[in-house]
């Protein structure tokens, strides 16, 4: 019978009792003989298994249908005498008695010798091992899969190598328990490596000398080969202590920025908050020019905060807000909130409109000599001349300007801010970039005296621009101070100084950011193909292929033609060279609709500006050259 | 023969056995044969997926057993359909398989210079031949593998494999210490 064959005779059951393998090679050798007798190709004929005693047709067949299932995997076995041999279900004898075979098997458990493997003990080839019923206690298989479908799931799975499949991790010996490293006691020469940077630039400490008389490598370094030279001359001293004391402006700075934060010594009493990773590793995600724009905020309130207390926000934009509903007219309004800078050359036009209409509302008070608004005009061309104010001239200014509320046309305004600026001063279009003063310099501050002209505006009848009219885009100085001259409780303000921040309220605008002007000669923005379809071609670029602009007459039609093939998938991606920009960029084409409609349109052979418009939740993030 | 004979086991039932070794296992009952006195378990028995230990326990070791509660039958006899074909693939897979492996494991070898055998097998080609270990196919290391054991192959060679051979010694002692 099959099922027989595939099993030994009975009577040599016995001689099989020794299926685990002694460690004599007799042993080894018998097991040889007696399987290679056996077909490779399980058997089968278990299906057919035969019903012995005829009951137990159901159960019977479950085992059946389990154990063909089972062939193929590995399995343990536990024997009677403890041991667990491990190998590939073979085969098995369902009858009567249980018996087993398993291919590729080996003891990895040996019941008779308790306690560990001995140490010498020799390794054993697997091989095919017949375990009789009687030595059977149980089967074990781990991760079984019982029906067909699992298996092919399974295998499909195994197809796939991992690297610890490929890497055999079986073979590997299980590494040890790591200990974290504590020194020992007796390494006295490691302190040094402790303090040997401990000065930043330590000028006694060699390295090639040290390297030198170590080890004798002589080195070929010369340091001015891979910087500039430096010139020791006279001035070497003078020129060594304005460079430190810059350096010490620039580590003292204030910074909201964690990481030079970190480097400068700084920290923030909130830091405890952020885990390893956000300190050293997260990638901090801010709009664009946000972190400018983060910075100046928080770097401007926090000089405000410290000039004026926290009190002083509130009411500057309680009387922001007051004077703005009153005087405000919405052009100042909407350029105040706008909060895009826009190019140099608008900015003053409107502001001049503006300031000349505030200086009939508003009475500023003139502390000191406050420009007129008639000087405001001229102040335009000055602008670009200030720079920097100083912290303390904005002190001044601020506290004079308290009461004032500076409508200011929105370039320089940063609305988030709460600017004490109160004095309305000509804005400055150009503006003047406010410089982050340095830290040492905030607490000076002269009361009633005027500092710089340029800063103070109101200062100095010298016409100096207030410089408070900040270009937001200018980046770094920002808004607000614009207070820049004012005097608050002072006379009438010069319509010179100009007038930062308008709304106190934080908006969620960016007041860096520069206004938005179309410009028809911007390269066009090439969307993703999904946009393709829904996007009205508004004005703007859209470039078709070289061979499509050869035709002049033929314009439209081959514009139809090229347009087809070339645009039914996506954009149009070349750019026609001899094609001169646009400058009226009225013409377009839908890519996908009527193209000879519009020939007329086209007129000249000139390229055709196609920008798609951008869904609305897709923010512009592109930059107008 | 002891009690479990006498005992009609529900299929379905998950029960609590101890064995007369002192093995004790939860499992469920998908079947069991009478003639043969199989009982076959479904251990994790909660858990999805496919995979769950199977143990077909010879009934007659079971020492005492406790009824944890009643569960389906775990078989859908639907699906119990067996491929045969793929069956045997899997077998022949499995089988390849192993033969890879017991390639590395020499026959009658210490485990020690089994354990120096996969040590180098990490980083160098390296196969049996008899009891002495060819590394490159050139180097040979014998028996008791120390680096004195070391020979063949070029002077560069031969000295890679005494200074592997040494750190794997020494690996070897740290984590196992006493037996080298």
């Amino acid at each position: 019978m099959n099922l027989q064959q595939a099993v030994p005779p009975r009577s040599s059951a016995n001689g099989f009792g020794r299926r685990r393998v002694d460690r004599e090679t007799g042993a080894r050798m018998d097991d040889n003989r007696m399987h290679s007798g056996k077909p490779t190709s399980p058997n089968f004929g278990l299906a057919n298994g035969s019903k012995v005693g005829g009951v137990a047709g159901p159960s019977h067949d479950r085992l059946i249908y389990i154990m063909t299932c089972l062939v193929g995997q590995r399995v343990e076995v536990l024997v009677k005498n403890g041991s667990i041999i491990s190998g590939i279900f073979h085969s098995a004898n369902a009858d009567k008695d249980f018996g087993v075979v398993l291919k590729m098997a080996q003891v990895i458990k040996d019941g008779s010798i308790k306690g560990q493997k001995p140490f010498n003990d020799t390794v054993k080839k697997p091989q095919t091992m017949i375990i009789p019923s009687r030595e059977l206690v149980h089967i074990l298989a781990k991760d079984a899969s019982l029906s067909s479908d699992d298996g092919h799931a399974r295998e499909k799975r195994n197809d796939l190598l991992i690297d610890s499949v490929i890497s055999h991790p079986h073979h590997v010996e299980v590494e040890r328990e790591l200990e974290r490293w504590i020194p020992d006691e007796d390494v006295p020469a490691c302190s040094e490596l402790e303090n040997i940077f401990d000065g930043t630039w330590s000028r006694k400490w060699d390295q090639f000398e040290t390297n030198e008389t170590l080890f004798g490598v002589k080195s070929t370094f010369n340091e001015e080969l891979y910087t500039t030279k430096l010139e020791k001359g006279p001035q070497m001293r003078e020129l060594e202590i304005e460079a430190s004391r810059i350096a010490r402006e620039i580590e003292g700075e204030e910074t909201h920025d964690h990481h030079l934060a970190e480097e400068r010594g700084i920290y923030f009493h909130e830091d405890f908050d952020l885990d390893e990773e956000s300190r050293y590793s997260a990638v901090r995600r801010e709009a664009d020019g946000g972190r400018y724009e983060e910075n100046e905020n928080s770097f401007l309130d926090a000089h405000n905060m410290e000039t004026f207390g926290d009190s002083f926000g509130s009411a500057v934009s309680r009387s922001y807000s007051e004077v703005l509903s009153k005087q405000v007219s919405s052009e100042s309004l909407a350029s105040s909130t706008c909060l895009s800078a826009d190019e140099d050359s608008q900015i003053p036009a409107d502001k001049d409109a503006h300031v000349s209409g505030f200086t009939d509302h508003v009475t500023w008070p003139s502390s000191d000599s406050l420009v007129k608004s008639s000087l405001f005009m001229d102040e335009k061309n000055r602008l670009d001349d200030k720079m920097t104010k100083d912290q303390d001239a904005e002190k001044i200014l601020l506290n004079e300007c308290r009461d004032r509320i500076i409508s200011e046309e929105a370039q320089t305004s940063k609305s988030e801010d709460v600017h004490p600026s109160t004095h309305l001063k000509g804005l400055s279009p150009s503006a003047v970039t406010y410089d982050p003063p340095s830290s040492d310099q905030i607490n000076k501050c002269p009361a009633g005296e005027s500092s710089d002209s340029a800063i103070s505006g109101k200062l100095t009848s010298a016409n100096e621009a207030v410089n408070t009219s900040l270009r937001p885009g200018c980046s770094t100085s920002s808004t607000s101070e614009h207070v820049g001259s004012g005097s608050v409780s002072g006379g009438p303000l010069s319509p010179s100084s100009s007038v930062g921040s308008l709304s106190s309220e934080k908006s969620t605008l960016n007041p860096n950011a520069k206004e938005f002007k179309l410009n028809p000669n911007a390269k066009s923005f090439m969307p993703s193909a999904s946009l393709r379809q829904h996007t009205p071609a508004s004005d703007g670029s859209f470039y078709y292929a070289n061979n499509i602009s050869a035709a002049p007459h033929m314009h439209g039609i081959s514009m139809g033609i090229g347009i087809g093939p070339t645009f039914g998938g996506h954009h149009p991606v070349v750019y026609s060279p001899q094609a001169a920009p646009l400058q009226s960029p009225q013409a377009y084409i839908h890519p996908n609709g009527p193209l000879y409609g519009q020939q007329m349109i086209l007129g000249q052979p000139r390229p055709l500006y196609y920008m798609p418009t951008y869904p609305a939740e897709m923010p512009y993030k592109g930059r107008n050259f | 023969m002891d009690g479990a004979n006498g005992e009609e086991f529900a299929v379905g039932c998950i029960l609590a056995i101890e064995t007369t070794l002192g093995d004790e296992f939860e499992g469920q009952i998908i079947t069991y044969d009478r003639p043969s006195n199989i009982l076959v378990l479904q251990e994790g028995a909660t858990k999805a997926g496919t995979g769950r230990n199977l143990r077909l326990l010879k009934a007659n070791y079971i020492k005492d057993f406790t009824l944890l509660g009643r569960g389906e039958d775990p078989l859908d006899l639907k699906k119990c359909y067996v491929d045969l074909p793929s069956i045997q693939a899997r077998e022949e897979a499995a089988l390849r398989q192993a033969e890879v492996e017991a390639e590395r494991i020499g026959i009658g070898v210490t485990s020690e210079a089994q354990s120096i055998y996969d040590a180098l097998s990490k980083t160098l080609p390296v196969y049996w031949d008899k009891t002495v270990i060819v590394v490159m196919k050139e180097v040979r290391v014998c028996s008791p593998y120390l680096p004195e054991n070391v020979s063949g192959g070029t002077p560069a060679a031969n000295e890679r494999v005494k200074k592997v051979l040494e750190l794997e010694r020494k690996r070897l002692q740290v984590r196992s210490p006493g037996q080298f």
